[in-house]
């Protein structure tokens, strides 16, 4: 695959790109880069009223053995969730703002994408560290904490994988965008986040259902990681790794082949 | 061999389909949708080699298939059979400015739009100033460049796309934006850069920028090619038909806007002024050449100011044919129409022209042309100058230099003298007065 090696030539362009949206993002607005904090805070205060406090979903002892604590419990799938949603938007809409670049000069196509995981990539870091930031305060740190950025860096290659076969959709059908976002939204609810794997495997169909889901295993190997200070199961491994293959290269090589002709649709 | 381009047997299909699905929704509610697809052939096999360091034009009507060969060769578009070989570094400026975005600075534009033109930031920090410079910005550089006016915005884009270092630099018509002084700037600095080695693509209409500026042109008619070769003579093939389809166009349309010989040479490159019919069945005569003679009545291309002149307009008749009307016209290099003239006005009637050769020699005995470029067409027409036997518009080229007499500014000398009425003493309010009436 030479798609790759193309697209190494052209570094120099994601990095510009992706700090040219970093820049122009909340360039204009009182808040600045407050804005990129407040959209997970205000989710995370929801949910965490609403499924912790109303609804009483109980989250297990840290790791450090006795803090419990579902805001963090929930902050930690949180931050892996925002990577795959944000990911998978993101490549949608750069691609489609790159379009008119597109046609009027020579670039690989996937750069923008790219570039857009980057950003994405780049609000994740921010998460993480405050994520973490938190962890250190409630004392719960260890050694596994590390694998935040291994699991991280597969669910970006993973949601980019995804994000190339909607972007080139969204170009040659209208509604690709809602379908994303309604699709982005089950998933969601399909994905232990705001409740625990305990809960839904009193229904086996839907315990099963659960462990086919990809996103599981990543929301469930950062909860390992981070709250837990477990290291992620095998399984966890082996689903994270394989789905991540096989959606990035699944998804590169159809885009490699099918981006140039749509590019002229755009 | 860095620069040089080879298209080989590059044919690129659009697909237009009348009712294709927009939307998923549809794709899955509407079966009952036409299917049938119109095909239609931008480009059909069409091959062409651009050597190194050469100013390439690609002349042709819109909707010739030019820019969709300018997108395959700078690898925007890929051809559906045969390929593009273009070895070295590709600037495009297909669109200027087009990677422009509002919100961010002139300085941080630069440096996105040189990324996206393949260059490192090391090397963008060495052509910095330089492009800035060029662009003549420097004062809002650092603003947003949604305040630029657009003219600012057409030079920080030109001067980006031509300070990358390209070896290959493709133009898709946009030079004709910014003022005359720009737009001068511009062809200069091409020319430096060809003179570097640079090998220059552009579309263009304008066939004076071919003539004066490009060494070879290829030209295209629907997707196809039509003919490749020197520039001067690409343009000439091609300004030929664009007249002859005209004049086709006109007969077709008989009846309307005529203006008989007075109008002609008056043709200037741009399609769509008023020419004459030209009969497209008219075989009974064509015309050899249009030939530029000097005192002695050889053969030239310089004339000096104000020596004699012969413009002859050399034809050879298929047939018996009654009074015809001959005609010459001059055009300058600008397409301003300095003169033109035929036998019917000067009243010499040319009587029957037998088959064979002849010739309708128009004697200048002072050429009145102030030195530089100009063009010379010829006509010949039936008596009433009602329909045209044959045209060669601005197929001649004639360079006039300065001679010994000295000439004014201009296009031409006209002929007269100056009287000067100097004041007398006692006189001066007459004088005054005088100076107002000539006024």
């Amino acid at each position: 695959m030479t798609a790759p090696k193309k697209v190494w030539a052209y570094r120099t362009l994601i990095t510009n790109l992706a700090l040219r949206d970093l820049r122009s993002r909340y360039k204009k607005s009182i808040l600045g880069w407050l804005w990129s904090l407040i959209n997970p805070a205000t989710t995370l205060a929801i949910y965490t009223v609403v499924f912790g406090v109303f609804l009483g979903v109980e989250a297990p002892i840290a790791g450090n053995g006795h803090s419990k604590l579902f805001a963090l419990y929930l902050f930690s799938a949180l931050v892996a969730w925002n990577t795959f949603a944000s990911g998978v938007s993101t490549a949608m809409q750069s691609f489609l703002a790159a379009g008119g670049l597109l046609t009027r000069t020579y670039f690989p196509p996937e750069v923008p994408i790219i570039a857009g995981s980057l950003t994405v990539l780049t609000q994740t870091a921010v998460e993480t560290v405050i994520l973490i930031g938190f962890m250190v305060a409630i004392g719960n740190l260890g050694w596994t904490t590390l694998f935040a950025i291994p699991i991280l860096l597969l669910l970006t290659s993973f949601s980019f994988g995804i994000g190339m076969i909607v972007s080139l959709l969204n170009v040659r059908y209208r509604d690709v965008a809602y379908l994303t976002a309604l699709g982005i939204q089950v998933l969601f609810y399909a994905t232990p986040i705001v409740y625990s794997d305990t809960i839904a495997s009193k229904h086996p169909w839907a315990a099963t259902l659960l462990k086919l889901n990809p996103m599981t295993h990543f929301v469930g190997a950062m909860r390992h990681s981070v709250y837990l200070l477990q290291p992620p199961t095998l399984l966890n491994w082996v689903a994270m790794i394989g789905s991540t293959l096989v959606m990035t290269s699944v998804g590169w090589w159809v885009f490699a082949t099918k981006a140039p002709r749509y590019i002229e649709e755009i | 061999m860095s620069g040089s381009i080879e298209v080989q047997n590059v044919s690129k299909e659009f697909r237009l389909q009348a009712d294709r699905p927009t939307s998923v929704k549809e794709r899955f509610t509407r079966r009952n949708r036409d299917k049938t697809e119109t095909h239609f052939w931008a480009l059909d096999h069409v091959s062409l080699e651009i050597p190194e360091g050469s100013m390439y034009a690609l002349v042709g009507h819109n909707g010739s298939g030019k820019s969709t060969l300018l997108r395959c060769i700078a690898g925007i578009y890929r051809p559906d059979t045969g390929k593009v070989n273009a070895s070295g570094r590709i600037s495009t400026l297909l669109e200027l400015g087009a990677g422009f975005h509002p919100d961010l600075s002139g300085r941080e534009n630069v440096y996105l739009n040189a990324t996206i033109l393949g260059m490192s930031r090391k090397q963008i920090d060495a052509k910095f100033d330089e492009i800035v410079d060029f662009a003549g910005v420097e004062q809002f550089i650092d603003s947003p460049v949604k305040v630029y006016s657009s003219g600012m915005y057409v030079r920080l884009g030109f001067s980006v796309a031509v300070h990358v270092q390209p070896e290959i630099l493709i133009i898709d018509e946009v030079i004709a934006v910014g003022d005359e002084q720009f737009q001068r700037k511009c062809f200069d600095h091409l020319y430096g850069l060809r003179r570097q080695g640079v090998t220059i693509v552009v579309v263009t209409h304008g066939m004076a920028t071919v003539e004066t500026m490009c060494d070879g042109a290829a030209w295209l008619d629907h997707g196809v090619l039509q003919m490749q070769g020197p520039a001067v003579e690409v343009a000439a093939s091609y300004l030929k038909s664009v007249n002859d389809a005209e004049a086709e166009d006109r007969a077709a349309h008989r009846g309307g806007g005529r203006g008989g010989l007075r109008s002609m040479a008056s043709r200037s490159s741009a399609p769509g002024d008023d020419p004459l019919v030209l009969d497209p069945e008219a075989t009974e005569i064509e015309i050899l050449e249009v030939e530029i003679r000097d005192a002695d009545g050889n053969a030239t291309m310089t004339i000096e100011h104000g020596t004699p002149m012969q413009v002859a307009v050399r034809y050879l008749a298929h047939a018996e044919l009654d009074d015809l009307a001959f005609g010459y016209g001059i055009n300058a290099e600008n397409g301003a129409h300095v003169c033109g003239t035929h036998t019917q006005i000067a009243g010499v009637p040319s009587g029957k022209i037998l088959p064979g050769e002849g010739e309708a020699v128009f004697v200048i005995d002072s050429t009145p042309l102030i030195a530089g470029n100009y063009e010379v067409s010829g006509a010949i027409a039936d008596k009433h100058v009602q329909h045209i036997f044959d045209r060669r518009d601005r197929e001649t080229r004639l360079i006039v230099r300065r001679g010994d007499v000295r000439s004014g500014a201009g296009l031409v000398e006209i002929p007269g003298h100056w009287e000067l009425h100097s004041p007398q003493s006692g006189t001066a309010k007459r004088s005054t007065e005088g100076v107002a009436e000539e006024v």
